[in-house]
C-alpha cells in the first residue's frame, strides 16, 4: 500500500505544480507573476516526463563495463534537454514583451491596462464625432 | 530502492511547498528568487531520477539565466505586484477541477520504476544498444540529441535564434516612434 502510494505520489505533486501554474497564468493579473506560472508549468511537465523515463536500480544512461547494468530511458531526457533549452527562450521573449508593454502603459498589471484602453476607445469614439460634425458644417 | 523513491517523494514535496509560497507573495524579488530555488530543487530531482545532462542543463539554464533575465527586466518594472480587482475564484476553481481529472487518471500511469511500462519498449533498447556501435559515444543521451536526433536539435536551434531576433526586434531603441507615442501619454493623464 504504502509502496504503491509513493510510486504514484511524485504524479499527483507533479499534477498539484501544473495546476500551480496554471493558476499563476490565467489567476493572476500581473504580467510578470504569469510569465514565472509559465516557467513552473514547464519544470513540472519536464519533471513528468522524467518521472517515466526512469527505471527502478537503472543507472543514468551513460556506457559503463559491466554487462548486467540496466539505463534509464535516454529518451525523455533528449526531449527535456530540447524543452529546457527552448523554454529559456520563450522566457527572454515574455520577459522583452512585458518591458514592451511597461513602456507603453507604465503598467505591467491586466486590469490597469485594459481599463487606459477603453479610455483610449472612447477618446477615439469622441475624436471621430467631433471630425463628423465638423465635416457636416 | 523505496528509500529513492522516498528522497523523491521529498524533494516533490519541497517543490510544492515553494510553489505555494509563490502564490502567496507578492513582492517581486521574492518571486523571483522562489523561481530560481524551484529550478534547482527540480535540478536535485533530475538527478536522483538518473538524468544527470538534464540536472546540470536545470541547474544552468532553468535557475541561472532565466533568473538573471528575471533580475535584468525586473530593473525596469514596478517592485510590487497590486491585488487584483477582479475575483480569481473562476480560475481557481477551474484550476482544482482539472487538477482533480488529471489525479483520477493517474491511477492508470504505470508505477514509477516499472522496467514493463511502455514507455521502456518502444525504440530506447535500440538506442541504448546502438549507441556504441553505430556512434561510439559512451553518452547515449549526447548520442541521440546529436545523431538519431540530430534534426530536432537543428529544429531547436532555428526556435533560439528567432526568439533571439525577436527580442532584439522588440528591445531596440527607435527614436522616431518615441515621439508617436507622446499624445497618447497625455489623454490619459487628462483622463
Amino acid at each position: 500500500m504504502i509502496s504503491s502510494t509513493i510510486g504514484i505520489w511524485n504524479y499527483w505533486i507533479v499534477f498539484c505544480l501544473m495546476m500551480i501554474g496554471l493558476f499563476l497564468v490565467i489567476g493572476r493579473k500581473n504580467f510578470l507573476k504569469k510569465i514565472v506560472g509559465l516557467t513552473i508549468f514547464q519544470t513540472s511537465v519536464f519533471l513528468l516526463y522524467i518521472t517515466f523515463g526512469k527505471i527502478k536500480g537503472g543507472t543514468p544512461p551513460i556506457l559503463n563495463e559491466s554487462i548486467d547494468s540496466i539505463y534509464s530511458n535516454p529518451l525523455p531526457h533528449v526531449l527535456i534537454l530540447t524543452a529546457i533549452v527552448v523554454g529559456v527562450a520563450t522566457t527572454a521573449l515574455g520577459l522583452s514583451l512585458v518591458l514592451k508593454i511597461n513602456k507603453e502603459y507604465g503598467s505591467i498589471e491586466e486590469d490597469d491596462i485594459s481599463a487606459q484602453d477603453l479610455v483610449d476607445y472612447h477618446d477615439d469614439i469622441e475624436t471621430r464625432k467631433s471630425v463628423d460634425l465638423k465635416f457636416k458644417q | 530502492m523505496i528509500s529513492e523513491l522516498l528522497i523523491n517523494a521529498f524533494l516533490v514535496t519541497i517543490m510544492l511547498s515553494i510553489a505555494i509560497a509563490l502564490i502567496r507573495t507578492r513582492t517581486v524579488i521574492f518571486t523571483v528568487i522562489l523561481t530560481s530555488a524551484y529550478s534547482l530543487v527540480a535540478a536535485l530531482m533530475f538527478i536522483t531520477l538518473d538524468a544527470v545532462d538534464v540536472a546540470f542543463t536545470e541547474a544552468s539554464v532553468g535557475a541561472g539565466i532565466s533568473t538573471i533575465l528575471f533580475l535584468a527586466a525586473m530593473a525596469y518594472l514596478p517592485k510590487k505586484e497590486e491585488e487584483s480587482i477582479s475575483s480569481e475564484f473562476v480560475p481557481a476553481l477551474s484550476c482544482i477541477i482539472l487538477g482533480g481529472i488529471l489525479i483520477w487518471c493517474s491511477y492508470d500511469l504505470p508505477e514509477i520504476g516499472q522496467l514493463t511500462a511502455p514507455i521502456h519498449q518502444h525504440i530506447a533498447p535500440e538506442y541504448i544498444k546502438g549507441s556504441k556501435e553505430d556512434i561510439g559515444i559512451p553518452n547515449i543521451v549526447t548520442s541521440v540529441l546529436a545523431s538519431y536526433r540530430g534534426y530536432d536539435t537543428f529544429g531547436e536551434t532555428i526556435v533560439v535564434f528567432t526568439a533571439g531576433v525577436a527580442v532584439l526586434a522588440l528591445l531596440q531603441k527607435n527614436p522616431a516612434k518615441k515621439n508617436k507615442s507622446q499624445p497618447k501619454q497625455k489623454i490619459r493623464e487628462n483622463a
